[in-house]
């Protein structure tokens, strides 16, 4: 396969677990435009464990994952009070925060004679692993597809049992739910410390693809756009997230046409869904009409 | 072992360690063409210049790492000794991370961040945050 479309793919797989995060925490009924923070705090975890703790990819991905998740709860814990936009800022705020903690931070230790580590605004370079494995870029994009194959099957799996339908009830009305006896903020902090989870992997096998971060990577501008795949993908269903990324990279990168208006193809993109398609391409609707036809 | 030779032990085996840093030095020209650039690479290694080498240059916007990104490009041998030429199509003027994929007779991977405008690339600097 042309090396270019392996590299769209590997961007697609990568940007799935930021778009399944974003998803999870739209499902709990809030919005976050903070999901960035976590995907970084994977990078930067899973990139320091195996560059310089010299740790195995796999153990360092499950490491990233578990800093990712008690990042998220430390963010929601104060934050799960708030509703709608007032959330939605308190996220972004958090990031900012993160980004800025990734910008002061500055730790290296000698790696084969190279400082090796965080050096804040500088990035981080030598995040080696895979290179040095010997994996090859096409490899790569099978290992990153798998695991997002992996999450998105358990995620499906998760939906369809009552574990996807509390989820549902908690995010479209949570006073019924806790009604019915549900402790909606616990429910809550359990799918936002997933969320985090997810995102951190991510973070984890973007580093390693790159082999170089740097705070910027990090920004405001990812968060909007793992929120947005989200949205434009839909709420229906979990592939909805995915179907978002794939628009936006797969069809906007992959047809130079928009090159330099792409920024505003995409902005437009997501308006015009927004107002008609509130709840994005796969919606509910759409899930159970598709279902109906295929059963 | 005297402290004395524990230091030039470690230096000693520290040196290969440091000869083998691959060095990547890049030059880029506007060609008139909206975000074009005749790009010059000059590949060192422990300062000897690497030859024969296929090199693969990408490039990425540090803020949008995964959307913006360009379709890598194969270096072709330039004239001097270690050099490479390429030509680099961006998307937009501004910060891009330039990814080096080498292979053959050295195996690396590099990322330059360069700034790209209509005078050309420079390195892009980045103020520390205290």
């Amino acid at each position: 396969m042309d090396a270019y479309a392996v590299s769209v793919l590997t961007n697609i797989g990568l940007l799935g677990f930021l778009a399944l995060s974003a998803y999870l925490v739209l499902l709990a009924g809030e919005m976050s435009f903070g999901q960035q923070a976590f995907f970084g705090i994977g990078a930067y975890c899973g990139g320091m464990l195996t560059a310089m703790a010299g740790w195995p990819l796999p153990l360092a991905a499950l490491a990233a994952m578990a800093a990712g998740a008690a990042a998220a709860v430390a963010v929601a814990l104060p934050t799960l009070r708030l509703r709608g936009l007032y959330f939605a800022m308190a996220t972004l705020a958090a990031a900012e925060m993160a980004r800025i903690g990734f910008e002061l931070l500055h730790w290296q230790v000698e790696v084969a004679g190279e400082p090796v580590g965080p050096d804040g605004t500088q990035g981080f370079r030598g995040i080696r692993w895979v290179f040095e494995a010997g994996l090859a870029p096409e490899g790569y994009a099978v290992l990153v597809w798998t695991a997002l194959a992996a999450v998105t099957a358990l995620l499906a799996v998760a939906e369809r049992a009552r574990l996807g339908a509390t989820l549902r009830a908690v995010g479209e009305d949570p006073a019924l739910a806790a009604a019915l006896g549900l402790d909606v903020h616990r429910f809550k902090l359990g799918v936002i410390a997933a969320s985090g989870g997810l995102a951190a992997l991510g973070g984890v096998l973007f580093a390693h693809h790159n082999t170089y971060i740097e705070p910027r990577n990090f920004d405001v501008m990812l968060g909007v756009h793992g929120l947005a795949y989200a949205l434009i993908g839909g709420l229906g269903t979990v592939f909805g997230a995915l179907v978002g990324v794939a628009l936006d990279v797969g069809l906007l990168e992959g047809v130079r046409v928009f090159q330099g208006y792409r920024m505003i193809v995409f902005g437009g993109l997501v308006a015009l869904l927004l107002v008609l398609r509130p709840r994005g391409l796969l919606d509910e609707e759409t899930v159970r009409w598709i279902g109906r036809r295929f059963s | 072992m005297d402290r004395k030779a524990f230091f030039l032990i470690a230096a000693l085996a520290a040196a290969p360690a440091a000869a083998q840093r691959t060095e990547a030095q890049l030059e880029c020209r506007f060609t008139g063409t909206d975000f074009v650039y005749d790009c010059a690479l000059r590949l060192e290694r422990g300062a000897t210049p690497i030859e024969g080498a296929r090199v693969t240059v990408g490039a990425d916007m540090p803020s949008m790492p995964m959307a913006h990104h360009v379709r890598p490009v194969e270096a072709k041998p330039g004239a001097a000794p270690g050099e490479y030429r390429f030509r680099l199509a961006l998307e937009m003027p501004g910060e891009w991370a330039v990814k080096l994929r080498l292979d053959g007779p050295v195996r690396e991977q590099l990322v330059l961040r360069y700034e790209f405008d209509d005078k050309g690339a420079r390195p892009a600097v980045r103020r520390a945050r205290k």
